[in-house]
């Protein structure tokens, strides 16, 4: 009889419980959630990071560099001398993003390739690893054309990159970037053709919609240029991200930014610049 | 005797209607801003729902990064500034079916997302087959109830009302 009765007590103590229950019965989750956004823009500040655009998605950037702080007021502190690159790049996959940029001062046509190996998962790989393929020829002239020892591969150089970055916490992402740059031609004959450097770079969130970002490019096997320091703001409003920026390089493409570089942060020569991108969605 | 009787059909009853249960793991859910800027809408096609039928009781939830958007920004913004679904990356729904009047229910529960718990009441319809029950509502939800801030800047393209509907037909669990 009390048997009876405490079991069908505990058989109403189902029921009571049956939402909790319930849930329980809903799937749970053994697909790998993977970390994303872990930077702003497609940038650190100059360097790439491991965000590409989205699938589908066209950015267009303008980059704009002045000229040395240390300039004098007869050139406005730098902002004179101003040089721009316009930039697109274009999400074919999610993992596979294409790009297209030229720079003014140099006259340097840029095309690069990125390439998302593998993304962070919680509580899993810590880290993003995406590879960065990039190609550069230098403009010519008629007149150079005409001369007897011109060869248009001399005009090329090439940057590889593996970028591998980890966010820390919500605010907080770093990244590592192991860079190689080839020149088919240098200037001197002291100069290698191949020139190794080793990137470190970081992102803050200071707001939701406010990071400050950091980067630094260290020369491994380069004497002559100088290594490379860089701090920039991202400010997104809506479908624009904003990027300021102070660097001792005045360049915005790798081989201009990291190994064209004599700037030198104690004796005043840093470049203030910034980018503006918007992006297009124009594939749903 | 008599009570042993009755807490024996109670014991039956109790066990038997225990497993008439259903469930569903790829339900829908959509919702859509409307403002004369901008509409947004997004639509979460793995909603997982339970039901007993002896209970009444209903569940659901979802993963808030499973919505997709067809502008990839938003999606960004969605998930990083306004749901903070690193947070918040689930949301559910614990409640009961109070009534069904010609398949047509009225559900009570309290509805969490972005951490917040809110006892909502919603109507929709209701059909229960041999072996499956699909529902479908479509109710309001106010974004400033679940402590969802709008900045100024974009206030006027993303309403502060947001449409939610639900599609979903759960299947008896065997």
């Amino acid at each position: 009889m009390k048997k009876t009765i405490i079991l069908s007590i505990f058989f109403c103590s189902f029921s009571v419980k049956a939402q909790d229950n319930l849930l329980n019965l809903l799937s749970q989750d053994d697909e790998p959630i993977y970390i994303s956004y872990l930077f702003k823009g497609t940038k650190v500040v100059n360097g790439q990071s491991v965000e590409l655009p989205s699938k589908g998605v066209l950015q267009f950037t303008i980059q704009h560099r002045f000229g040395t702080l240390n300039s004098g007021f007869y050139n406005l502190y730098g902002l004179d001398n101003s040089q721009v690159r316009l930039g697109f790049d274009y999400g074919i996959k999610d993992f596979l993003a294409v790009g297209l940029g030229r720079s003014s001062t140099t006259k340097t046509i840029d095309a690069n390739s990125k390439l998302r190996i593998k993304r962070q998962i919680k509580d899993g790989f810590p880290v993003a690893i995406v590879a960065n393929f990039a190609a550069y020829v230098k403009q010519w002239q008629y007149t150079d054309n005409q001369l007897d020892d011109f060869l248009f591969t001399n005009q090329l150089s090439f940057a590889h990159q593996l970028l591998i970055a980890s966010k820390i916490n919500r605010d907080l992402t770093l990244q590592i970037s192991p860079t190689l740059i080839h020149y088919n031609l240098v200037e001197t004959l002291d100069e290698q053709n191949d020139k190794y450097s080793l990137g470190l770079g970081g992102r803050y969130k200071i707001t939701k919609r406010i990071s400050v970002n950091a980067e630094y490019f260290h020369q491994l096997n380069d004497k002559i240029n100088s290594n490379v320091l860089s701090f920039g703001f991202d400010i997104e409003t809506g479908g624009h991200v904003f990027q300021l920026h102070l660097s001792n390089s005045s360049a915005m493409i790798v081989p201009g930014f990291i190994t064209k570089n004599t700037g030198n942060w104690l004796d005043g020569d840093i470049y203030f610049g910034f980018n503006i991108s918007r992006v297009f969605t124009l594939n749903k | 005797m008599v009570l042993r009787i009755i807490s024996l059909i109670f014991v039956c009853v109790c066990v038997e209607l225990n497993a008439q249960q259903f469930i569903s793991n790829n339900g829908i859910v959509s919702f859509y801003s409307e403002t004369p800027l901008e509409n947004i809408s997004a639509v979460n096609k793995n909603v997982s729902a339970a039901y007993d039928l002896a209970s009444s009781d209903l569940v659901f939830q979802l993963d808030i990064k499973k919505f997709i958007f067809p502008i990839a920004l938003m999606q960004e913004h969605f998930n990083e500034n306004y749901l903070e679904s690193d947070i918040y990356p689930k949301s559910k729904f614990i409640g009961r079916v109070v009534n069904i009047i010609d398949e047509q229910a009225t559900v009570s529960g309290d509805l969490t997302i972005h951490g917040i718990t809110n006892s909502i009441k919603m109507v929709g319809s209701f059909i229960k087959s041999k072996n499956s029950v699909l529902i479908n509502s479509k109710f309001i939800i106010k974004l400033k109830d679940y402590n969802i801030k709008i900045p100024k800047i974009v206030m006027y393209k993303i309403a502060e009302e947001i449409e939610v509907k639900v599609n979903i037909e759960l299947i008896e669990l065997k």
